[in-house]
């Protein structure tokens, strides 16, 4: 009976989220609790992130997503009365283990935010940073990441010509794609967005969407968006938070179409919560 | 009235008021300086005045009209000079007569109602000596190697001595200096071998026949520098002054002789250059108040490019600390207070500062430790440039950290993050991401504290300013920057030129000069950090988002 | 309407719009309902003045259906519904084509009225008025969870489509009965075969209108299961 239903239609072999194969997980969350001084931020989060796939987190402002996204590759670490408790797993590895290398961490999750933040660098020069952190400076190794990067991005056609003017000359999609190949230049295993598109123009968002859809062949994303539709657009797994809670983790398409949960329905509606 | 008011242009009067007369009084302050420094340079015509001194008897003055003044008549009928008592006030003007080995005094107060006749003859001409200042007069012939000859040769006779005198000072300076300068340094490797008890008789003739040997160079320098002596005092200009009175005037002693009179304006102009250049190349003479500045420009501009040096990384570098590391408690905040108080603490305390505990202290310890061989004499117990150097450095150093902090809390948290993010460390990111965004910053710190530190006297004269530096800290002994040695300045210099000074009236357009030319080169230095920074600007500029 | 939660948007204007659609579909309903009705009662009374309104009313609801898809395309153009909101609007899009259609056959019964059914054969029209009354009361129910948007009323509903089914299967033995005995009537009973047979497709469309009610409310698509699944929820 599949056989006459057009391959575009059949429905996709959904992932069971609460039963992964060790195979499967990218990231494995468990019992996170999340304390900004007294105030608890985030409230025993677990959630397995699958390998390969996008997964989206949404919720209103201040529910903790954007939280939750830096506890990966332990941006929150920055902020000094930040306390984390529980675990998340990263091969196996709990990344808040006690000799955990956080800049080796983060070369591993690799993270773009939500305003482009290129350095007042070249376009060249900010693609090799991460590169040159690590110690290469091997002119063609160098030159070769940067365009492998740079066509990963798909940005590599619009400034082939212009690699060694400033990054700020480009426009805010291309500077955000830019931050993209920056970040995939160390070929990272997971990449985290956090609001990468909020402060671009629809059309550069859709770019960026199609490169997402592109870079999940070869790395993990997690994204963290306001844009519910961007969220349905570009994820395989949508995660809706609520007051530093995980209300909802299911694919997507069940998510915005059949919600279990009446809060998570209330919020994709856009109704008072 | 109420709506315009209203309106608000008031406001707009009141502000743009405030900005004219600030722009004015910057203004009228340079043109002040730079009109009455300037014309010391422009060759100024001389005339001849007929006139009748105290006793009535007639005399003759030359000199040139320096300025005038009017009296209230009353203040000199006492001394009964046939004046119009009807007249309520009277004019006076300054002549600079020159000629100090006639008269006691070059300067000279005439009455204009006195003056019988003003002419500009085209004789007359001004002969710039190196000592005794000018002379006016008419000249009557020249001296040729004993013989009285014609006025064709003069100009080639100025020449030949200036060459001669240019091969004295270099032999002197340079060659002979150098020969001192080794002479002295084998007197103290000697004696550092009898303090520390290792002179052998080996080291010892060693030494000895080092000396010798300069000696021995040092009597054919100084049989070289006599012979020139020799020829430089072969010729003499035969000269009349003002009173009648012949004088010869040795050759050696002439820097110039120039027909004012006669010169047209481009003439005038040409000797205003010359007489520019030489002001900013030649070194002082009779004690400050004739010839060059160079070497407080020297001075100066060294002086605030070493403090530059000093304050940029120390001032950078606690301002990381202050910003970047230093927890975010009382003890860090009462820094930050305390460093922008330093900033209010008076110059003169840093002097004394810089006196007390670098000078004394520092110095004197670096003295005993590597320097005993001099002692009593000090080295670096002394001021010096370098002292100068670092007190103002401490002086400048809250503006450079407070302004690199500002710099460094501009920056928005996203470069932070960013570069964090592709796994680089703190570190990292501050030399590779934070340091150059924050250099505009940095360099307006800098900027700040060149101007600061240039404009300063009064700490200088406590840590290494002199009046008369006998040597530039810079030159071609080894290891060639001395730091230790004392230096002159621009400031200080003013200030000794027009107050300290023995003629105090002829050094005055001198002091305007060199006013003018401290504030062209803080300017200078200013609008090259400026340039720098816009540069940096530029080139780290911020996306508005 | 406690499942339909309208007013809670923070969108007032999407509120509205919501509203007004569903206004829009319940007019609709009454005015099939009504149409309907005159039909059957043009049938029974053999009113031919009724029958030529009924006719002549058709293009109102072809209007409204008309209307409503276009408020729907704009709202999904404009809101992008998502979950609740997108149920709904999907479901109220194909509601409206089955009324539409329940609507045509309406007009195919109203034509019953005005073919001139002799003494003997009016009592082949009273079994089609009983099973008529039967579908009207399916619609009636139908229409009426669909107010609610009830889906215990929607099931039950879609339950009574089976004994409208017997209902036709006996009407249908009957006038083939008729036909047999009396072969100069087949005209006028292919007539009333027809009009039974619309009778039968209003039931279908009705059990439509509780699937769509059951896939907005619960989410889940209900189309070609059996009853157990449906009795399951």
């Amino acid at each position: 009976m599949i056989s006459v239903i057009p391959r575009t239609l059949a429905p996709k072999v959904k992932l069971d989220l609460n039963n992964l194969s060790p195979e499967q997980v990218a990231l494995e969350i468990k019992n996170l609790n999340l304390y900004y001084g007294d105030k608890q931020a985030l409230q025993n989060i677990s959630m397995s992130i699958p390998k390969g796939q996008v997964t989206a987190f949404i919720g209103p402002s201040g529910c903790g997503k954007s939280t939750l996204l830096r506890c990966i590759n332990r941006m929150n670490d920055l902020v000094d009365i930040c306390k984390v408790e529980g675990e998340i797993n990263l091969h196996g590895e709990n990344i808040y283990g006690k000799h955990v290398d956080v800049a080796a961490l983060r070369r591993q999750v690799g993270m773009v935010f939500q305003r482009p933040n290129p350095f007042p660098k070249t376009i060249y020069e900010n693609v090799v940073y991460g590169l040159r952190i690590m110690g290469e400076n091997n002119r063609r190794v160098l030159n070769e990441a940067a365009e492998k990067s740079l066509r990963s991005a798909a940005l590599w056609n619009e400034v082939k010509d212009r690699l060694h003017d400033s990054a700020l000359g480009l426009s805010g999609g291309q500077q955000q794609r830019l931050v993209i190949a920056r970040a995939i230049a160390i070929q990272p295993e997971v990449l985290l967005l956090d609001e990468p598109t909020s402060a671009l123009d629809p059309i550069s968002t859709l770019t960026i969407e199609e490169l997402i859809n592109d870079l999940k062949k070869q790395f993990t994303v997690v994204i963290v968006t306001h844009n519910m539709q961007q969220a349905a657009r570009v994820s395989d797994q949508t995660a809706f938070m609520y007051m530093g809670e995980l209300i909802e983790y299911s694919d997507t398409n069940t998510l915005f179409t059949t919600p279990a949960k009446k809060k998570t329905e209330d919020y994709i509606t856009g109704r008072y919560g | 009235m109420n709506s315009w008011f209203k309106s608000g242009s008031p406001w707009v009067w009141l502000s743009a008021g405030g900005v004219s007369i600030s722009l004015i009084s910057v203004l009228g302050l340079l043109w002040l300086i730079a009109s009455r420094g300037l014309s010391y340079f422009w060759p100024a015509d001389i005339y001849q005045f007929e006139t009748v001194n105290e006793k009535g008897q007639a005399v003759t003055v030359i000199g040139e009209i320096y300025d005038r003044e009017t009296l209230p008549t009353k203040q000199l009928s006492h001394l009964n000079l046939g004046l119009d008592p009807n007249k309520e006030t009277i004019e006076r003007i300054l002549v600079k007569t020159g000629n100090r080995e006639l008269v006691n005094l070059d300067f000279r107060w005439l009455l204009l109602p006195l003056i019988n006749k003003t002419s500009k003859p085209e004789e007359l001409v001004v002969v710039e000596r190196r000592t005794n200042g000018n002379f006016y007069g008419y000249v009557d012939g020249i001296i040729l190697d004993g013989q009285l000859e014609g006025l064709e040769k003069m100009a080639e006779l100025v020449e030949r001595v200036d060459v001669f005198q240019d091969e004295m000072a270099e032999l002197q300076k340079v060659d002979i200096g150098a020969i001192n300068y080794q002479i002295e340094r084998l007197r103290l490797k000697k004696r550092k071998h009898i303090l520390d008890e290792t002179l052998t008789v080996e080291r010892e003739k060693e030494i000895d026949h080092q000396v010798a040997s300069y000696n021995a160079d040092y009597q054919i320098l100084e049989t070289q520098l006599m012979a020139i002596r020799d020829k430089v005092s072969r010729d003499q200009l035969v000269v009349r002054a003002m009173g009648g009175e012949i004088i010869e005037i040795n050759f050696e002693d002439i820097l110039k002789i120039t027909y004012n009179n006669k010169l047209s304006v481009f003439g005038r102009a040409s000797v205003f250059i010359q007489q520019i250049g030489s002001f900013l190349v030649d070194d002082p003479r009779e004690a400050n108040t004739e010839g060059g500045v160079f070497p407080a420009i020297f001075g100066t501009v060294l002086m605030v490019l070493l403090m530059t040096v000093i304050v940029s990384p120390l001032g950078v570098v606690a301002a990381i600390y202050l910003h970047e590391y230093a927890g975010k408690n009382v003890l860090t905040k009462l820094l930050r207070i305390a460093v922008i108080n330093l900033a209010g603490v008076p110059s003169i305390v840093y002097g004394v500062f810089g006196l007390g505990f670098f000078v004394y202290m520092v110095g004197g310890s670096l003295d005993q430790l590597f320097y005993a061989e001099t002692l009593p004499s000090p080295t670096f117990g002394t001021p010096g440039v370098m002292w100068s150097a670092l007190t103002l450095a401490i002086l400048t150093l809250p503006v450079v950290i407070v302004s690199t902090e500002e710099g460094l809390s501009r920056i928005p948290s996203e470069m932070r993050h960013g570069s964090l993010a592709l796994g680089a460390t703190k570190a990292e990111t501050l030399w590779r991401i934070i340091l150059p965004i924050a250099s505009p910053a940095i360099m307006t710190g800098i900027i700040l504290a060149i101007a600061r530190a240039a404009g300063e006297v009064a700490p200088l004269m406590l840590v290494g300013v002199v009046k008369m530096a006998p040597n530039l800290p810079l030159d071609g002994n080894f290891p060639f920057l001395h730091l230790d040695r004392k230096f002159m300045h621009l400031g200080f210099h003013i200030y000794d030129v027009g107050f300290q000074s023995p003629n105090v009236e002829a050094a005055r357009p001198l002091v305007f000069a060199t006013a003018f030319l401290l504030v062209t080169i803080i300017v200078s230095l200013n609008m090259t950090a400026v340039t720098i920074r816009n540069r940096l600007r530029e080139k780290y500029r911020m996306l508005e988002h | 309407m406690d499942n339909i939660n309208l007013g809670r948007h923070i969108s007032g204007q999407f509120n509205e719009d919501l509203e007004n659609v569903i206004n829009h579909v319940m007019h609709m309903g009454g005015l099939v309902e009504q149409q309907l009705s005159d039909s059957l009662t043009a049938v029974n009374n053999d009113d031919e003045v009724l029958a030529r309104k009924v006719l002549a009313t058709d293009y109102k609801v072809n209007a409204l259906e008309v209307s409503i898809d276009d408020e729907c395309t704009r709202i999904i153009a404009k809101r992008q519904p998502a979950a609740g909101d997108l149920r709904l609007i999907m479901a109220i899009i194909k509601a409206i084509a089955d009324l539409e259609r329940i609507g045509d056959e309406a007009q195919k019964i109203a034509r019953v009225a005005l073919e001139n059914f002799s003494g003997e054969q009016k009592a082949l029209l009273l079994n089609l008025d009983n099973l008529g009354r039967k579908v009207l009361e399916f619609l009636q129910a139908a229409l009426d969870a669909f107010t609610r948007m009830d889906v215990e009323a929607a099931v039950k509903t879609h339950q009574s489509d089976e004994k409208i089914d017997r209902e036709y299967e006996a009407l249908m033995r009957q006038l083939m009965t008729y036909m047999m005995e009396d072969p100069r009537s087949i005209p006028q009973i292919m007539t009333v075969i027809w009009s039974a047979r619309a009778l039968e497709r209003i039931g279908d469309r009705c059990q439509n209108i509780c699937e769509h009610i059951i896939y907005f409310v619960k989410g889940k698509d209900v189309r070609h299961t059996t009853a157990e699944d449906i009795r399951s929820l």
